[in-house]
């Protein structure tokens, strides 16, 4: 009995060691995080004090980095769900590996993308003002904005998938709180709920991580589409296409696991999962990320080929200025970041290299990110009326200090989690283990 | 009572919850002194909230347009025309309009000052200060004729010059050691005048009779002779397609904004003008052209003509002989015209022989008596010829000159640097200054006794003759400054006996004494009530008979063209240009005269210089480059900006600062002895460096797409777009529908409805480094879209604001409703509401919201002139034109108020309400007979980018381009 418990043990033991005091080296990188969230917030006070003269925004260019972070950092936080949630319905066993880590990366990507329409407003002392609360000036928010669908998007994706965490945590959280003593055995039991194991209690939550699976999936889908919706429902020529909901979803699972690599990779190593967290595991994820790096390229060339159908005029000419305008570099850096790079990972050896898919991962973070700011800045500057076309967009260096704080910000909270909480779900991975032996034996 | 519930509020609850309240309301923070102080006995005609008017007269240039000034509680807050002017009529050019911010400049001096022993200034009293003069001028007027006292005056042609006169006169001073300086004299005109009609006078020109104008550098919808008279005249004439519009042709160097409105643009190379005169000339006399019905002297002409060489004035001018031919035989067709000319961009060494062939073309095509008309001209204080100014310098050097009185007169910082008025001056042991504000001059200056502004004085101003504008004071003065005219009068009642006092007790008395000379033959209570009426009304304004001149004539020697210079090849013709906008130095320090960007190059702030793309494409130069610009006179570095509509072998610098200053030689009209402008070469070279010039970096070429429009005879409308789907109703507007016409074939681009934009709406200026980084404020701008079209550059304008969408893309997108469109059509936004998320700009099309980057500023005492009817926007909030909704709303409440409704042009928004060429109407499209509803349903309106479906408010007449067949 016990030499089959054997693995699961292991897997307990393994992701049981993950927990405790972190050592210097994991306080030094919390400390450094939480530097640069404080750079990022000194910033901030300095563009409320002075307005938004600080930042490179100007007539044309009205959003920029600000806009181009809040996408980003939404798309980063799609990837979690998607590999949480739709991944759990499909039944692929991969996933079970990583989920923990993507779930928390959507909760704390959520959170840092949440930061920024606050951010980028010119009062944001307002921003409440978003909000549809009963008011005795009788104020209401307009729904027709698609600002307003943000809020809602945003807002019901980041309950859903803190909640979807938190559930997916009580066992492994009673598991560790049985396993810890001191202020930790309270702190575990807290996120444990009273759970004690029973049949029952694994029937109910059987049936609940179901149900919030199946809730959570069309969001994966809705969110990005509402935020794509911010650009495709303006008049803008390079924002209003109808291809933006796909392109912008695909996009996001794109970023998103590019994302989740970019931190499982480290983590592994850091953490001491190998066994947990194998190359094929890495494999099946790169797969995913080599899929959306298709559809992207697709969308991409769709733009293109719209805009020759459109023939002469603002389409044309902003897709002509993208490739070959001032903004040219970033433009193909952005191609060659999403497009070409990606397509080593054809290749099962750079799939199952830990290093190689860490460089083009963080490789296509960086393309994902220009390409937002491509979208969002070209379009901007470059409108109807050519005499309008003044704006050459610059960003400064406190919108470069905000940008690095959201970073900063992103971090410092999943660097704490991963030492407060385990960042591989322990009963799944022991029931997969156990699943393994089950068809061995 | 005891059935009351238990949760009710008790008693004790209610005090404790009572006195803690009190306790918090006591510690709010303390909010400043704030204190309502009441009039104790009001003024009669101060009812506040409503604006009180006082008519009086614009100072800035010698044309003297009447002004209406509105104040409100005791302060002006926008200068507007006088619509009984017979000169401005209403109207008012971009500097009339930011003659509120000379009066409210912060760096004005605030009393009289004079230099200490260390060189810096301190404020003295005002009876020292006279005092101080008087001792000095005791000494100097002992000598006979007073030799060491000079006075240096701009043109003062009304009461102040009257009294500064007399006073030289009681200094026992000859008439003499009075010059009056203005550098922009057009004195090449006045001496052409009295060469050929023996009338040494400038002639008035009446634009609205003529069929064909054709102007030699004279830039008159900006800066030349009278603009707004000029444009309004020559606007008249334009609005319609075919042989009943008048036609402009510009022979120039450079597209000023006369140019960029003329249909045809000869260019000629700087200098050559005279050529082309003379060969119009000749074609016109020439027998061989059987040109009917001219003068009588055109035979006489011909053969003092017959010597002039063709070729050679193809060469020298650049023009082709067969276009000199071709508006030849449309001068000889269409009568009358009008020739112009010379203005600062043709004035050069032999600028009067150019004014005396212009009036010669004039004078054989009979225009002379019907659009040249002489006789008018007051010749009040005209500006001293410039041997004077040039002797009166050579004085102050020489040493000659004790005590200087220099007013508003800036020979140091006015006149090209070569003419070393600077250090002529540095050797005058006293100079006065009665300039309000800084400038070259009183930074010499060892007594300054800072004027009253002309919003702040009485004078009577004869701009022309049965015309004479009345000035007065529009609010008490901002500062403890006092008129030079009482300055004069207290001096003189403090110098020694031979000298004596004037006889007058004060400047009033003066100036009262003076205008009583309008009503001759009128005394007691009449002329009191007379005089009431005339200040009420801005002027005495009569109707004078247009004298009938007769040709004499000229000395042959002056139809001689100049034998051709030599050219250097490697330089390039210095053209230096004067704008709307930056004309004299004293715009230095007016925000808006440098905030609003000049309209051809979208320049704001700082001086450029301007290349045509091919000479910089010559000499690898490209836009923003710092360029060393000499000439013999001096360097200086500027920023590149390329400019189609100049001459090839040409570089150009504006006006307005010390750059073309630096670089003009000390070169004078031989004839006139007029400052001669265009007479320098300068040489280019790279220095390798950028300096970003602050300006919209946006491209003027319109890319194919059909922003401007233009119509011709052959197409005489613009095609109507194909109604778009319906998939939602449009919205209608039951009340008011506030909608607005322009017509771009009035619009000279002229920028005064920008600036009366700036002054009405409260827009903030934000400085250079804003500008660079594309942060104009301004809700309304000027866009040019230029293109080359038949071998000449040709550019439309294009005034663009908020287009107030019926069907508004900025409007959905907004996230709290801080924009909607309101039920009388405009597009409203509320300021308060406003979070700043930028939204409805990105989604605007035609992108004329402003976002406040910044909190604005108004330094002291400039927020003196906001308009308390306009909010005072905040940073963080978006702003746009608002069709100036407070007049809409005053003209609403006057109609309600009186139970009628609102008449067809009662409401103006500041634009249209200055727009000298009327090229702005606004009105209720709803109504079907009003004037913007017929405009509306003119063949030539359309809407920009109006497929996008966005019903804009705007309607634009197309321009019309009659050389488009």
């Amino acid at each position: 009995m016990s030499a089959v418990l054997a693995p699961a043990q292991r897997v307990q033991a393994t992701v049981l060691a993950t927990q405790g005091r972190p050592r210097g080296g994991h306080l030094l990188l919390i400390a450094l995080a939480g530097i640069a969230a404080a750079l990022g917030a000194w910033a901030e006070i300095v563009q409320i004090q002075q307005g938004l003269k600080v930042s490179g925004l100007n007539r044309p260019v009205g959003w920029a980095v600000y806009i181009t972070d809040f996408v980003f950092w939404v798309g980063i936080a799609h990837s979690g769900t998607l590999i949480s949630a739709v991944l759990f319905l499909l039944r692929a066993r991969f996933r079970t590996a990583i989920y923990r880590v993507a779930e928390a990366m959507t909760v704390f990507g959520v959170m840092t993308a949440g930061l920024f329409p606050v951010v980028h407003l010119g009062r944001p002392w307002f921003a409440y003002w978003l909000f549809p609360y009963p008011n005795q000036r009788h104020l209401w928010v307009n729904f027709r904005s698609p600002l307003m669908w943000d809020v809602f998007a945003v807002s019901t994706y980041f309950i859903v998938s803190a909640i979807f965490l938190v559930v997916g945590i009580v066992p492994d959280a009673a598991a560790l709180r049985d396993a810890s003593a001191g202020w930790r055995r309270r702190f575990y039991g807290v996120f444990a709920a009273g759970w004690r194991g029973t049949d029952e209690e694994w029937r109910h939550y059987a049936r609940a991580y179901l149900y919030f699976a199946a809730f959570a999936t069309p969001l994966v889908f809705s969110v990005h589409s509402v935020v794509s919706w911010d650009f495709a429902v303006s008049i803008l020529p390079g924002w209003h296409s109808t291809i933006f909901p796909p392109y912008f979803v695909a996009g996001a699972i794109f970023s998103g696991i590019a994302m989740v690599v970019t931190l499982l990779v480290p983590l592994r190593k850091v953490l001491h999962l190998e066994e947990l967290i194998t190359p094929w595991h890495l494999d099946m994820t790169s797969r995913m990320i080599l899929l959306t790096s298709l559809i992207v390229t697709y969308s991409y060339a769709i733009e293109a080929v719209m805009a020759l159908r459109a023939g002469p005029g603002p389409e044309l000419s902003i897709a002509a200025y993208r490739a070959t305008g001032p903004f040219a570099p970033l433009y193909w850096t952005m191609v060659a970041c999403n497009c070409v790079f990606p397509l080593f990972l054809i290749a099962s050896k750079v799939r199952r290299s830990p290093a190689a898919l860490l460089g083009i991962c963080i490789l296509v973070n960086v393309g994902m990110w220009l390409e937002r700011f491509i979208i969002i800045v070209t379009s901007l500057s470059h409108d109807r009326i050519p005499y309008d076309w003044w704006g050459i967009y610059r960003p400064t260096m406190v919108e470069a200090g905000i940008t690095l704080g959201s970073f900063g910000w992103f971090f410092f909270w999943f660097l704490i989690f991963v030492k407060l909480l385990p960042a591989v779900s322990i009963s799944e991975m022991k029931e997969e283990v156990l699943h393994e032996v089950g068809h061995a034996a | 009572m005891s059935d009351e519930p238990r949760d009710a509020l008790s008693r004790r609850t209610f005090l404790k919850v009572a006195g803690a309240a009190g306790l918090l309301a006591s510690c709010s923070p303390p909010a400043g002194p704030q204190k309502l102080l009441p009039y104790l006995v009001p003024p009669e005609e101060i009812i506040p909230g409503v604006p009180l008017l006082y008519r009086t007269v614009c100072r800035e240039c010698p044309a003297g347009c009447g002004v209406t000034a509105r104040t409100r509680e005791g302060r002006v807050v926008k200068l507007e025309g006088n619509p009984d002017d017979p000169i401005g009529r209403g109207a008012l050019c971009a500097r009339g309009q930011a003659a509120l911010q000379g009066l409210y400049a912060p760096d004005r001096f605030k009393g009289p000052m004079r230099r200490g022993a260390d060189g810096a200034l301190a404020s003295v009293s005002w009876d020292d200060a006279t005092a101080a003069l008087a001792a000095a001028l005791g000494p100097a007027i002992a000598k006979p004729s007073a030799a060491g006292v000079r006075m240096l005056t701009r043109p003062e042609p009304g009461a102040t010059g009257a009294l500064q006169r007399e006073f030289m006169a009681k200094l026992g001073a000859t008439p003499r050691q009075r010059v009056v300086l203005d550098p922009f004299d057009l004195a090449p005109l006045r001496a052409a005048g009295a060469i050929v009609f023996d009338r040494p006078e400038l002639p008035v020109f009446d634009l609205s009779r003529a069929r064909t104008v054709v102007s030699f550098g004279a830039d008159f919808v900006e800066t030349w002779l009278s603009p707004v008279e000029l444009a309004r005249d020559f606007a008249g004439g334009r609005g319609r397609i075919g042989e009943e519009r008048t036609r402009l042709v510009w022979i120039g160097p450079r597209l000023c904004l006369t140019g960029v409105s003329a249909d045809e643009w000869l260019s000629v190379r700087s200098g050559g003008e005279l050529w082309v005169a003379l060969a119009l000339l000749r074609w016109l006399c020439d027998p061989a052209n059987y040109v009917p019905g001219l003068a009588a002297e055109a035979g006489s002409l011909s053969r003092l003509l017959t010597g002039l060489d063709l070729g050679a004035a193809a060469i020298e001018s650049g023009v082709a002989p067969t276009a000199i031919a071709k508006l030849a035989g449309e001068l000889a067709r269409r009568r009358p015209s009008a020739v112009l000319g010379p203005g600062v961009l043709s004035t050069g060494r032999h600028a009067t022989e150019l004014a005396v062939a212009i009036q010669l073309i004039n004078w054989v095509l009979g225009n002379v008596g019907s659009t040249v008309l002489y006789g008018l001209d007051p010749v009040a204080d005209p500006p001293s010829p410039v041997p004077a100014v040039d002797a009166l310098l050579d004085d102050m050097s020489a040493g000659r000159v004790e005590v200087l009185l220099v007013h508003h007169a800036d020979p140091a910082g006015a006149l090209p640097l070569a003419l070393k008025a600077a250090e002529a001056i540095g050797r005058v042991p006293l100079v006065v200054s009665f300039s309000d504000r800084p400038d070259a001059t009183t930074q010499l200056a060892r007594l300054i006794l800072p004027d009253t502004h002309p919003l702040e004085s009485f004078d009577a101003i004869s701009a022309r003759r049965g015309v004479v504008a009345l000035s007065q004071p529009v609010m008490t003065p901002v500062a403890d400054n006092r008129s030079a005219c009482q300055v004069l009068i207290d001096v003189a009642a403090k110098l020694p006996a031979p000298a004596g006092p004037l006889p007058y007790d004060d400047a009033y008395a003066h100036f009262q004494q003076r205008s009583a000379t309008l009503f001759p033959g009128v005394s007691g209570d009449q002329l009191a009530e007379a005089q009431r009426v005339a200040q009420q009304r801005g002027g005495v304004f009569g109707e004078v008979k247009v004298e009938r001149v007769s040709l004499r004539t000229p000395d042959p020697t002056l139809l001689v063209p100049p034998v051709a210079r030599q050219r250097d090849a490697a330089a390039l013709d210095l053209v230096v240009f004067p704008t709307a906008l930056r004309n004299d130095p004293s715009g230095e320090g007016v925000p808006w005269l440098r905030e609003v960007p000049d309209v051809l190059s979208s320049v704001s702030w700082s001086p450029w210089a301007e290349l045509a793309p091919a000479t910089a494409a010559r000499l690898g130069i490209s836009d923003g480059d710092l360029v060393a610009l000499t000439t013999q006179a001096g360097a200086v570095e500027l920023s590149v900006c390329t400019y189609p509509g100049l001459h090839e072998g040409a570089v150009a610098v504006p006006m307005g600062g010390r750059e073309p200053l630096v670089l003009l030689a000390a070169a004078a009209d031989s004839r006139s002895g007029a400052l001669a402008w265009q007479s320098g070469r300068a040489t280019l070279t790279r220095t390798g460096r950028r300096a970003e010039l602050p300006r919209f970096q946006g491209t003027p070429n319109q890319q194919g797409r059909t922003i401007v429009r233009t119509v011709s005879a052959a197409a005489p409308a613009v095609p109507k777009p194909a109604e778009p789907g319906k998939m939602v109703p449009l919205p209608t507007f039951p009340e008011h529908r506030w909608a607005m016409a322009i017509d771009m074939d009035r619009c000279t681009g002229c920028q005064a409805c920008v600036v009366a934009c700036y002054a009405e709406n409260n827009v903030p200026v934000m400085g250079p480094e804003a500008m660079i980084r594309g942060r104009n404020m301004g809700w309304l701008r000027i866009e040019p879209f230029m293109e080359e079209k038949n071998g000449t550059t040709r550019v439309d304008l294009l005034p663009m604001m908020c287009q107030q969408c019926g069907n508004a893309p900025c409007e959905p997108v907004c996230p709290v409703y801080a924009t909607y469109t309101n039920e009388e059509g405009l597009n409203a936004q509320v300021y308060n509401r406003c979070v700043g998320t930028r939204y409805c700009s990105n989604n605007c099309p035609y992108k004329v919201r402003v976002f406040n980057w910044a909190e604005p500023s108004f330094p002291e005492p400039l927020n003196m002139q906001l308009n308390p009817d306009v909010t005072v926007r905040s940073k963080g909030v978006m702003e746009k034109c608002t069709f100036c909704v407070q007049r809409i709303r005053a003209a609403e409440n006057t109609a309600r108020d009186e139970r009628r409704p609102v008449r067809d042009g009662e409401v103006v928004p500041a634009c249209a309400q200055t727009c000298p060429a009327r090229a702005i109407v606004f009105g209720d499209a709803d109504d079907p007979r009003s004037a913007v509803s017929a405009l509306q349903r003119d063949g030539r309106g359309y809407n920009v980018l109006g497929e996008l479906n966005t019903l804009p408010a705007i309607t634009y007449l197309a321009r019309v381009r009659d050389e488009d067949r």
